[in-house]
């Protein structure tokens, strides 16, 4: 009787040997901290606003409802302000709720259990709402700057710093260099490496998937590593995230001042200039401006980068036409860099790049990690004023379907470990073991004709016993 | 080794909807002193700007794109509060407050002041809401004007007020209603005093919430219960279910409502019973026959 | 025709210099000026609104839709027809926004023919249905205007003297082919004081300009398909009141959906579906009752099926009253520092503002996009109707 031809086929292919870049937002890093540095963070009524605006939109109502409530409200009563229709959502708001010991669960004299939120939180959230407490630590009183700065040139100045590190990444030499700390944190992040040969940092896959990005995410992912790094520097966390969120609630066009700021604070102020989220005229000035990038920081991780209303200049200059040309009104050799990732340039203009997105290129794009969904996110950041004007689909819709088949084009194989069975010696032998397997939810591929069955891999023992059972029995 | 069919991957994380547009929120506030809840108990105003500033600073706090306006209506003349004409305030931290937060409370007091100072002290009853609303609209058609493309403005009006709508306004306030309707503008209305019929023709008509407050003192909580959530969450609170309206007319005659009534066909006034003349514009009606036999038929209903 | 008719052929009229009136800006841009011509025509439009005219707000309307071969051409996107149709859609729907209390019957002319397509009735949805079925009409022959005419001639002639009447004929067509003498149609048109207004989207055409200037009516030729939605959309503001136009008092009823307090309605069927094949009559609580004969209708504005009462809610009546009483027109002046702010939109005035607009009822500025939206959208002046004193005036006087 010939057994089973034990023969382990296909090979394994984890599709996520490269690692992509993992963008974590405010909540992700906040419940990946342990909870003693929650709950010191919550002294911070800066920080409480944050996490507050991060909230799901029906957390955020939930809070709001027993923010002035003193004793716990019964899990029943809260969980009938929802409507039916949307319970999941109401479960999936408690859970974010609890993770973040924004409320915590507390017992009712009569067996019920209810939901209050917790102390610290509570209060400090009502003083950022309405006064009281300690005024935050940047605003002390300052008399007028005589050198005062205006938003355009805040602007210019964070847009010029931000590019710096930038075009660093993507090695174009049209800038100075930057320091080494800011190289630091590239390696550190990840998003570039050491070059195995000469040792000098080159862009990883990550990188270029930082890249394309929108500003507000890359910043706040960069800021996330440099928090990361920032107690090996010997710099207090919870003073720095403080401070962040300071920066982050500040009115754009203000000056603050340094005064009371403690030595470590000072230090991690001058790191902040380096990216140019604050303006500061001289180290030793004694005041600074905060930068647009500065400004709602944690914002960025709502992902939809939703336009702000009057204040925001929108400059895209990414033009798509339904022919999969790409036109991109720009001068800048880092958009043009970026954009060639995943078309195929045609023309080049002095003010004007002119490529066409092909399938091509935009495998290229994919086999170089890039996702199809950070391509269309690129191209929807960038849009064009023109191609806003139908503000739902910035794109052409049949370009955006195009580029997710392409993508999906190459994840039509899923690869499964399995055991080869054959050479069965009757049609019989080969039909009790098929039903087994497939009974058991272990049977991968069968052919009757030629008596050959692929069955799991991990299941592979529990198969070969329950052979070895029947050919025994039989 | 497997083929699979192609289809969009699955999301792995819950993706509930949620809004990422912009809100504007347009707050009326009726601070007339000539209104009967003012009159009574002047201390009340205090209570109650308290309750709109803790308001709209709860709406600033839901998103950082959010926007506010504040107005006062007065019986002679309505103004924005905040933003107000002019530069902003500065203003620097004095407690724990969101600098935001404190310059609205800043700003919304001093303007509040100077606005009540200029009312002379003739007073008057009515406040004219209608008219309030009018600017707020106006106000809006400029923002969604200058609006950067592809960023979308969701705006609604909520008005707070004592006083009770009079007839007078009638035809002020279905134009704003219908306006506000046709831009996309929701209109809350809290009452804080007296049944306003009127005004809550204009919640149904645009989608909005009407809500009579039992009592004053819970002012805030009804506030921040009810209208803080924004129209496309409501669906998801279980909130007020909305009253039914009763859009019957009333005559020009006698102003009561009626079931059934005649309707000049120039100027379309509404009349109780047949009149050959039209009050309103004049116009000298033929009697027909037809007329005078559904009159009799009325009368026997 | 008339000797002394105002409105010439273009080619008599004198020498236009259009392309003078455009200028570029200081960046080279035409927009602007552009804009700001459009922006001035709509003033001159509005201007024109004169106060106080008695007006016929019972509108009959029939529109006679040119469906002959020419309406295949392409000279409108995708064609004549199909940007005909959708613009009638968006027309429709504003119609009964603006004058909830009229009436449109549609009628088509090809092959020589005139086919009624809807009567005349008052329910958006179900002209907008029919209009879209339009869309598989196969265009055929040359239209026959007399016989459309008289079509709705025939079905207007019944209807009560207080009613405004009107055709609306959209012509793609150079050409008719008449069965007898025209003339006499237009004769017995004006008799009957019905107002025939005619858009062409080809060329000028003689007789149509007489139809239209013996009835009162207006005929316009478009230029493009936005000049066509603009001339369409200009007929929904209700014309002057003809003069043969008698007026009456309407019987209506007000039907209300109050229910007993802490009673369930019972589960009753409505009268507007009773008959309808696809989506049946379904038993519902709630609705609308008829208060002479207690008919339940899902909706209104409705005519009771069974005893003829027009039923509506105060709002729809409500909602034509701006065309009674529109908003005072504000007077233009140059920007002279009179005003700090825009009393609408609070839009600070800067040095660049050229005119602000003054109410002359209560004396406030605004500037010009606010002048538009008060008077093309809202209908009441905030400057007015946040003043105790002049709050009123726009209704009396």
């Amino acid at each position: 009787m010939a057994d089973n031809g034990s023969s382990s086929t296909s090979a394994v292919l984890s599709l996520n040997k490269f690692s992509n870049l993992e963008c974590k937002n405010l909540h992700d890093y906040l419940r990946t901290r342990p909870q003693n540095i929650l709950e010191k963070l919550y002294n911070h009524p800066t920080i409480c606003l944050a996490v507050y605006r991060e909230l799901p939109e029906l957390a955020r109502q939930y809070v709001i409802r027993i923010l002035f409530v003193e004793q716990p409200v019964p899990q029943a009563v809260v969980a009938s302000w929802g409507s039916q229709a949307f319970s999941k959502e109401h479960v999936y708001v408690s859970k974010v709720l609890s993770e973040l010991s924004v409320w915590q669960e507390a017992s009712i004299p009569g067996g019920l259990l209810g939901w209050i939120l917790s102390p610290t939180f509570k209060k400090n959230l009502k003083i950022t709402l309405l006064g009281g407490g300690k005024p935050w630590s940047m605003s002390s009183a300052l008399d007028t700057d005589n050198k005062a700065r205006d938003v355009a040139f805040l602007d210019s100045y964070s847009l010029e710093r931000w590019e710096c590190v930038l075009h660093y990444m993507v090695g174009s030499q049209q800038q100075e260099g930057i320091s080494a700390d800011a190289v630091r944190i590239l390696l550190h992040a990840g998003l570039m490496k050491r070059d195995e040969e000469d040792g000098s940092p080159v862009i990883t896959r990550q990188g270029f998937q930082f890249l394309l990005l929108d500003r507000h995410a890359q910043v706040w992912h960069f800021i996330l590593q440099y928090l990361d790094t920032v107690e090996q520097r010997g710099l207090d966390l919870v003073e720095c995230l403080t401070f962040l969120f300071q920066l982050s609630f500040s009115t754009l066009g203000k000056d603050y001042s340094t005064e009371g700021m403690s030595q470590g604070l000072l230090v991690f102020l001058q790191h902040l200039r380096e990216f140019g989220l604050v303006y500061q005229r001289k180290r030793k000035a004694g005041r600074f401006y905060p930068t647009r990038l500065a400004i709602n920081i944690t914002s960025s991780a709502a992902n939809k980068s939703a336009p702000v209303l009057d204040d925001d200049t929108h400059k895209g200059y990414i033009v798509v036409e339904t022919n999969y040309r790409v036109y991109a009104y720009t001068d800048s050799n880092l958009q043009v860099a970026l954009i060639s990732l995943f078309t195929e340039l045609m023309y080049r203009f002095p003010n004007l790049v002119v490529g066409v997105i092909t399938r091509e290129s935009v495998r290229q794009a994919l086999r170089g990690g890039i996702t199809a969904d950070q391509i269309i996110g690129y191209l929807k950041q960038h849009a064009h004023e023109q191609m806003l004007q139908d503000s739902r689909n910035p794109l052409p819709p049949t370009v955006v379907d195009q580029i997710k088949l392409w993508e999906l084009e190459r994840n039509r194989l899923t690869y499964q470990e399995g055991v080869l069975y054959s050479q069965f010696l009757s049609q019989a032998d080969y039909n009790v073991l098929k039903e087994y397997a497939q009974t058991n939810g272990h049977l991968i591929w069968s052919h009757k004709e030629k008596r050959t069955l692929v069955i799991n891999k991990c299941a592979h023992d529990d198969v070969k016993k329950f052979w070895k059972r029947y050919s025994k029995g039989s | 080794m497997k083929m699979n069919n192609i289809e969009l991957p699955a999301e792995q994380t819950p993706e509930f909807s949620s809004v990422d547009e912009t809100s504007l929120i347009v707050v009326i506030f009726d601070s007339n002193p000539g209104q009967k809840l003012l009159r009574d108990n002047p201390h009340i105003l205090t209570h109650c700007l308290d309750s709109i500033i803790a308001f709209s600073n709860s709406h600033l706090m839901q998103k950082a794109q959010n926007k506010l306006a504040v107005m006062a209506c007065h019986s002679k003349k309505s103004e924005f509060i905040f933003p107000g004409s002019g530069k902003p305030l500065d203003v620097r931290q004095i407690d724990g407050q969101y600098e935001t937060f404190t310059l609205v409370e800043k700003t919304i007091k001093q303007n509040l002041a100077k606005h009540l100072a200029g009312e002379s002290p003739m007073l008057n009853t009515e406040s004219l809401l209608a008219g309030a609303i009018a600017m707020a609209l106006c106000y809006i058609a400029r923002l969604q004007r200058s609006k950067s493309p592809g960023c979308m403005l969701n705006s609604r009006i909520l008005v707070v007020t004592g006083s009770s709508d009079s007839a007078m306004q009638y035809m002020n306030y279905m134009n704003v209603f219908f306006t506000a309707q046709k831009q996309n503008v929701v209109i809350d209305v809290c009452a804080l005093d007296q049944h306003l019929s009127l005004l809550q023709q204009g919640c149904d008509i645009t989608g909005g919430l009407y809500l009579k407050i039992p009592q004053l003192q819970g002012l805030l909580q009804y506030l921040l219960w009810v209208f803080l959530p924004e129209p496309p969450i409501r669906q998801k609170l279980v909130l007020p279910p909305p009253a039914k309206v009763d859009y019957r007319a009333a005559c020009f005659c006698h102003r009561e409502l009626i079931d059934i009534g005649y309707v000049c066909s120039v100027c379309l006034s509404i009349f109780c019973k047949f009149s050959p003349i039209c009050t309103t514009c004049h116009t000298v009606f033929k009697i027909p026959p037809l007329a005078v036999k559904a009159k009799k038929k009325k009368i026997k209903l | 025709m008339d000797e002394d008719d105002p409105k010439e052929y273009r080619w008599e009229t004198g020498y236009e210099k259009t392309w003078e009136a455009i200028k570029e800006d200081d960046e080279g841009f035409l927009e602007a000026s552009i804009a700001d011509i459009i922006q001035r025509a709509k003033r001159k439009r509005q201007s024109k609104k004169v106060y106080g005219t008695k007006l016929g707000m019972m509108r009959h309307l029939y529109v006679i839709l040119d469906c002959s071969e020419s309406m295949s051409s392409q000279d409108l996107k995708p064609t004549r027809l199909i940007c005909s149709l959708k613009l009638l859609e968006g027309f429709m729907e504003e119609f009964f926004d603006q004058n909830p209390i009229s009436q449109i019957g549609v009628i088509i002319m090809h092959n020589k023919r005139a086919e009624k397509i809807m009567n005349l009735a008052g329910n958006a949805r179900k002209h907008i249905k029919s209009l879209k079925n339009l869309n598989k009409t196969t265009l055929v022959g040359e239209p026959s205007l007399q016989n459309g005419l008289e079509m709705a001639l025939k079905s207007l002639k019944s209807l009560p003297t207080h009613a405004s009447r009107e055709i609306l004929i959209i012509m793609g067509s150079l050409t008719t082919c008449d069965p007898s003498d025209i003339n006499s149609t237009i004769e017995s048109l004006k008799k009957e004081g019905i107002r025939c207004s005619v858009i062409g989207l080809a060329a000028e055409v003689y007789i149509c300009k007489l139809l239209a200037d013996k009835t009162g009516g207006v005929y316009n030729v478009i230029l493009d398909d936005s000049h066509f939605k603009d001339l369409l959309y200009q007929q929904i503001d209700p014309p002057p009141a003809a003069c043969g136009q008698e007026s009456n008092l309407i019987k209506m009823g007000f039907p209300h959906q109050m229910a007993v307090e802490g009673t369930e309605e019972p589960l009753t069927m409505c009268m507007c579906h009773v008959d309808s094949i696809d989506e049946g009559s379904k038993l519902t609580t709630g609705g609308y009752y008829c208060p002479q004969c207690y008919s339940k209708y899902c909706e209104l504005p409705v005519e009771c099926r069974a005893c003829g009462l027009t039923l509506v809610s105060a709002p729809h009546l409500a909602r034509s009253y701006h065309h009674l009483f529109p908003a005072m027109n504000y007077k233009e002046f140059a920007y002279e520092n009179q005003a700090e702010i825009c009393s609408g939109c609070q839009k600070q005035f800067t040095e660049n503002e050229k005119e602000v607009y003054k109410c002359p009822n209560c004396n406030n500025y605004f500037c010009i996009d606010c002048d538009i939206f008060v008077h093309e959208t809202l209908h009441t002046c905030p400057g007015c109707a946040t003043n105790s004193s002049t709050f009123q005036l726009t209704q009396t006087g």
